[in-house]
């Protein structure tokens, strides 16, 4: 992304009143919370996609040559803002995001749901089970991939209700 | 070999298996509760899933996790350590369905042997010594009453489904039984869902002696010699030694002879104990048997030189037991205390988080546990902490090793049961191999006079 596209960005956020958006592309990882009426953009190069905060690192099917890291105190930090429901894997499982290899995916970010919602599908023991929203809002982040494996616990999406 | 072992187990056993692969050099998977994030054995293993909440039911006793976190691991085999799922034929069933290896025996062998009377009824069978009594599940107190008069007094009903002590009442004389045995039953109901009870002779101030097995895929069945675990309190051990101070070469032979046996006629696989009671005159009658790795396995591997946790992964791997009888022979003397978060003297529970902590160190110690400074001992698990061990070249120098060690160990933080150790360790009774069930009563029992 240049400064030009940049630009493009900003104001299109702007004229769409946007409140906060992030997008992580590449080596560029954008955040603009906006704050009166300026936003603010802290664009960083990003170092290349690491998944740094998961408290145990499970590598699907392939042993990590290191040393898995100390798990910090709480649930895995993320960059979410305050009042964002978190959807947490209530299994251990395969995350999938469609209920089969040739549908489209359950839910986009930006879209709304509704409780009841099926949000995704967690595959265990050949079972798969239909992970349903518990609040209405907004998807405003997913946390996992298509096929990652993931534990109890782990944060699926952020809704903002 | 295995590529990867996942551990369903937690504390110092999932670090114990741990060790042992790590020196086979197979990769482990650590499975864990939110409650166990910064355990060791989460740290130390090359991969950690989280399955549930602190709750046993929804984490380490849950099988759909255990088998998910399989699954999405790529784990081929299933290290069930012991306690939770060791003796669940259900998981060993599902694990052969899902083609990941069980490390134990077959289902097959986990439920006869977990069911007591068809266990007592197969080594009747085999020939194997067994305490005379009701030939099954008593069904009245009729029949009660002439069964106890059949085996004669003292005798003692026991529910089928449990042990630990529920369900069980002595009678000594015949007037007794059918109140005693009416109580046993609202008893095992309680405690087991089910209110069968069976009757056997009662085998007064016996020691209870087992003896350790490893069978391999082949046929092949070694005994390691046995375990004194005589000092028990409400049926849990606190201290096992081996040798037993009363064992002759002879009568381990002739032990041995009949656990290998045992474990033959159930065409028994990988590690397992078969507890016996030892009465004065030297016989010994068949208990049960145990179906998993145990937790005084160390006493017998200090004794030995084996490693026992090694030898049940390559079993479970399709190997050869890399021993035969005649290579096994037992060196020096092995004392273990079960240091648990409990108080001394009351024996109450004594969670929270450890500020300090030392292990003693030296010639002839063992170590086992996954304690250290800042470690939180939390309220949903069992309470004990720490395996001390120690190896001496004799019983006299086990005991002074084990003593000075007790003095050494730190553990703030905390209440252990270190004390308690400590004052059995003096105590005239255990220092003379004076041992028996009846060990801790004794010990107990507020002191008259002076």
């Amino acid at each position: 992304m240049n400064l030009d596209e940049l630009k493009q960005l900003l104001q299109l956020l702007d004229e769409r009143e946007i409140a906060e958006f992030e997008l992580e592309e590449d080596n560029l990882k954008v955040r603009v919370r906006k704050a009166a009426r300026a936003p603010v953009v802290p664009a960083t190069a990003a170092p290349p996609p690491v998944a740094a905060s998961i408290p145990a690192p499970i590598a699907a099917g392939e042993a990590s040559p290191l040393a898995p890291a100390p798990a910090p105190a709480a649930p895995p930090p993320t960059s979410e803002a305050a009042g964002l429901e978190v959807v947490k894997s209530p299994i251990v499982g395969t995350f999938y995001r469609t209920p089969d290899p040739n549908s489209p995916p359950f839910v986009e970010v930006g879209d709304r749901i509704k409780p009841g919602q099926v949000l995704c599908i967690i595959e265990a023991m050949k079972l798969m089970n239909e992970i349903e929203a518990e609040t209405a809002g907004e998807v405003v982040k997913i946390h996992k991939e298509h096929g990652q494996p993931v534990q109890y616990g782990e944060p699926l999406f952020s809704i903002r209700p | 070999m295995f590529k990867k072992i996942l551990i369903a187990n937690r504390g110092e056993i999932a670090l114990r298996v741990i060790w042992a692969c790590k020196e086979l050099d197979v990769r482990t998977v650590a499975v864990y509760s939110e409650a166990d994030r910064h355990s060791l054995h989460v740290r130390f293993a090359d991969q950690a899933v989280c399955i549930g909440p602190p709750r046993s039911l929804e984490s380490y006793l849950n099988i759909p996790a255990i088998i998910s976190a399989a699954e999405v691991t790529g784990a081929d085999a299933i290290h069930p350590g012991y306690g939770f799922l060791s003796e669940s034929g259900y998981l060993a069933e599902i694990c052969e369905a899902c083609k990941i290896k069980f490390i134990g025996p077959g289902p097959q062998s986990i439920r006869m042997m977990g069911d007591k009377s068809r266990a007592k009824k197969a080594m009747q069978r085999a020939g194997v010594p067994v305490i005379p009594g009701s030939p099954g599940v008593v069904e009245d107190e009729e029949k009660a009453e002439r069964t106890a008069r059949e085996i004669g007094f003292p005798a003692i009903l026991k529910a089928s489904a449990g042990g630990g002590g529920r369900g069980m009442r002595i009678v000594r004389e015949a007037g007794e039984v059918k109140s005693a045995f009416k109580a046993a039953q609202v008893e095992a109901q309680a405690a087991f869902g089910v209110p069968d009870v069976y009757i056997e002779k009662y085998v007064e101030a016996p020691r209870h002696v087992e003896i350790q097995v490893m069978a391999d895929s082949k046929g092949n069945i070694v005994h390691l010699g046995e375990r004194e675990c005589s000092i028990q309190r409400r049926h849990q051990k606190l201290i096992e030694e081996a040798p037993s101070p009363v064992m002759t070469d002879k009568l381990r032979r002739r032990m041995g002879r009949t656990a290998v046996e045992a474990a033959a006629a159930v065409q028994y696989v990988n590690a397992g104990t078969i507890e016996f009671l030892l009465d004065a005159q030297g016989n010994y009658y068949f208990m049960e048997m145990n179906t998993r790795i145990q937790v005084e396995h160390g006493v017998t591997e200090l004794v030995t030189g084996r490693d026992l946790v090694k030898e049940q992964i390559l079993v479970a791997a399709g190997e050869s037991l890399s021993f035969a009888q005649k290579d096994i022979a037992w060196t020096g003397h092995a004392i273990e205390c079960r240091i648990n978060a409990e108080d001394p003297v009351s024996f109450t529970p004594s969670p929270g988080t450890i500020r300090s902590f030392n292990v003693p160190g030296g010639p002839g110690v063992r170590v086992d546990t996954a304690a250290h400074e800042g470690a939180e001992i939390s309220p949903y698990y069992d309470s004990m902490i720490a395996k001390l061990m120690v190896h001496g070249r004799d019983r006299e120098e086990a005991t002074a090793r084990m003593k000075r060690c007790l003095d050494v160990m730190v553990v703030e933080g905390i209440k252990t049961t270190i004390p308690m150790h400590r004052r059995i360790l003096d105590d005239p009774d255990f220092r003379a191999g004076r041992l028996s069930t009846k060990f801790m009563d004794r010990f107990q029992a507020p002191k008259r006079g002076s």
